[in-house]
């Protein structure tokens, strides 16, 4: 594919961060007993008023740091969904190995959410970077097991495979495990709801409580276009991707991903977060084990 | 992530949670975290005169231009700024949307500068002996000491948090040290402050818990159903509270207090009370200060929203100077 991809892949992560604004405000509401209409309204509202808010600083930060992390964290999501084919042969990067360069992208999203925490030099953002590599290195092994499992099948660590391996059974089905575990790493990518220990409620907003004006803009941005780039690649490795009968490949692609930020969003407001050192726990002793346990059953059934 | 109005910071002080609570519902406004994405900042309730300074603190990081509004408060000595709001909740809601758009900004009560003189030794305090630097602005480099859980040797980190804190209950002034997110030691330099009854209902002692396990929305829910009956049994609603799950998101045994509650015990006689449409039953927490050592971040503010407001200020003599630290 060409460079032409580059403004459809843009708009690709516009109309699906659109879409989870829309989506998060409706789960809200209903939750909340109220109209979903003032709560949307205000958040486009909200959202340009930030862009032309004003910069506020913190004593002696890491300035360069603390502005590119947005950036940082909104390239990755461009590079994960780079990899993601919309159709036969059409993925902006063509790699033999391209899920290994999705798993890159997962592991240096803990390295920005830490700049991202720590560069304000503030206490609040501090403790919620921290957190985060706790508990982001515990959800990188079940992903690589997950992502392996997926490959198992196709035979092959390029994504374009692994949806071609899927023609006949859908991975969903054939590994029941694996999108349930892959959905929590999504969730800790994307800072939300149960996994959200960097930006979290009890630090006042955490790696982002000091952020102000149009860098918080940029970051909340940056945070919903990694949901879209995730969501694609969950549709594309569990739910068949592109595959399907009588639409074409691209808005298959778009509809399943956006079942996947469906359940992405009704995860985020209906489980609770458990604090750090359970979490911890209960990653390394119950899902690291049961993700081995699926990649052991993906194994068996791919020979 | 914020949806809603006009993003607004409450400082909230005393006889107000209630009806703060109230104001969060009204779609004209957000109530955020941090003032660094208010647009106006809402001085709410009875104000302690020696919280002054904290407030100023916080006037400061409004960005410009900023706006402040009264809103069923006193103004202390020198905060000559801002309008006062009317009393009830929606036409409160209703002008202070309309203040983020007219204001024409007001001057910081703070000198913008540094908290103490340079002592620092070297261009960037990286000097002197042993590269100690000095102590640059009052600060001197963080050192590690012995860690009470795994013996993981860390950087301590010395601040004091509170009183404006929305996670935790208005008042509230602890002097607290942290080596990563682990609390060290606590000094309680103030109680909260007493608030009006509608904060004291289950309905509302459960929707601050539910705030720091990330439901929000649920809690929404909650001071809904409060404002219409806080006296009227709530079944439905308790289960659907309980179906998310979150006894089992709190660890068991944490914060025993004197009857041998803990965090979930206390949590989910709060749930059989609303259930019933009854007051929940009354729990002593001991020493406050020890109970909270060794506590990650997030597990103290869970012990903290365990408790009543009223709970917690009996457990504190305010102003107590209340030492506690644990074994080094």
């Amino acid at each position: 594919m060409s460079l032409a991809a580059f403004p459809f892949l843009a708009f690709f992560l516009a109309l699906g961060a659109a879409l989870v604004v829309v989506l998060d405000a409706v789960a809200r509401a209903a939750l909340a007993g109220a109209p979903a209409g003032p709560y949307l309204a205000g958040t486009f509202r909200h959202a340009a008023m930030r862009l032309s808010g004003q910069l506020v600083t913190t004593e002696a930060p890491d300035r360069a740091n603390w502005r590119l992390a947005p950036a940082w964290y909104g390239a990755l999501a461009a590079a994960g969904l780079a990899v993601v084919p919309f159709g036969e042969g059409m993925a902006l990067i063509q790699l033999p190995t391209s899920i290994v360069l999705w798993g890159a992208v997962e592991a240096l999203v803990v390295v920005v959410v830490f700049l991202h925490g720590w560069s304000p030099n503030a206490p609040f953002p501090l403790i919620g970077a921290y957190r985060y590599v706790a508990t982001g290195l515990p959800v990188m092994l079940p992903s690589m097991f997950v992502l392996i499992g997926a490959a198992l099948p196709a035979r092959s660590l390029d994504v374009l495979a692994i949806v071609e391996s899927q023609r006949e059974m859908w991975n969903v089905v054939r590994q029941p495990l694996g999108l349930p575990l892959f959905l929590i790493v999504g969730l800790s990518l994307t800072l939300r709801g149960p996994m959200d220990y960097a930006d979290s409620a009890d630090l006042a907003g955490g790696s982002s409580a000091e952020d102000s004006g149009p860098a918080r803009a940029m970051w909340q941005a940056a945070r919903l276009a990694m949901l879209v780039a995730f969501s694609a690649m969950a549709a594309t490795v569990f739910l068949g991707g592109y595959l399907g009968p009588l639409l074409p490949g691209p808005l298959w692609l778009a509809l399943k991903t956006a079942l996947v930020l469906e359940l992405m969003v009704a995860a985020t407001h209906l489980l609770p977060r458990m604090p750090v050192s359970r979490m911890v726990t209960f990653l390394w002793v119950v899902l690291l084990p049961v993700s081995f346990l699926h990649l052991l059953a993906a194994g068996l059934v791919a020979l | 992530m914020a949806v809603g109005g006009t993003p607004v910071f409450v400082a909230a002080g005393g006889g107000v949670l209630g009806a703060v609570e109230a104001l969060r519902l009204e779609p004209a406004l957000t109530l955020v975290a941090t003032p660094r994405a208010a647009q106006v900042l809402v001085v709410a309730g009875e104000q302690r005169p020696s919280d002054r300074i904290a407030l100023a603190r916080i006037h400061a990081q409004l960005f410009e231009p900023r706006a402040t509004v009264w809103w069923r408060a006193d103004r202390p000595s020198g905060f000559d700024f801002g309008t006062g709001a009317p009393e009830s909740v929606s036409d409160a809601a209703a002008f202070i949307s309309a203040q983020a758009t007219q204001s024409e900004g007001e001057a910081i009560l703070l000198d913008d500068g540094p908290p103490n003189p340079w002592e620092g030794v070297g261009p960037y305090g990286q000097g002197g002996n042993g590269m100690m630097g000095g102590t640059p602005y009052g600060r001197p480099m963080a050192m590690t000491t012995d860690d009470l859980r795994d013996g993981l040797a860390l950087d301590a980190y010395s601040a004091t948090f509170g009183p404006y804190l929305t996670q935790w209950p208005p008042g509230l002034i602890m002097e607290t040290t942290l080596q990563g997110d682990v609390i060290q030691s606590v000094r309680i330099v103030e109680a909260p402050l007493a608030q009006d009854l509608l904060a004291a209902t289950p309905h509302l002692e459960l929707a601050r818990l539910l705030r720091l396990l990330e439901l929000p929305a649920l809690a929404d829910r909650l001071v809904r159903a409060a404002l219409a009956d806080p006296a009227r049994a709530a079944a439905g609603l308790a289960r659907a509270v309980r179906w998310t799950g979150l006894l089992a998101a709190i660890p068991s045994a944490l914060a025993r207090d004197e009857s041998g509650g803990d965090v979930r015990s206390r949590t989910a006689g709060r749930l059989d009370a609303l259930s019933a449409g009854r007051p929940a039953d009354p729990a002593a927490p001991g020493d406050l200060a020890a109970m909270l050592i060794g506590l990650e971040w997030h597990e103290a503010a869970l012990v903290l929203a365990s408790f009543s407001i009223d709970e917690l200020r009996g457990a504190i003599a305010s102003p107590a100077v209340r030492m506690a630290k644990g074994a080094a």
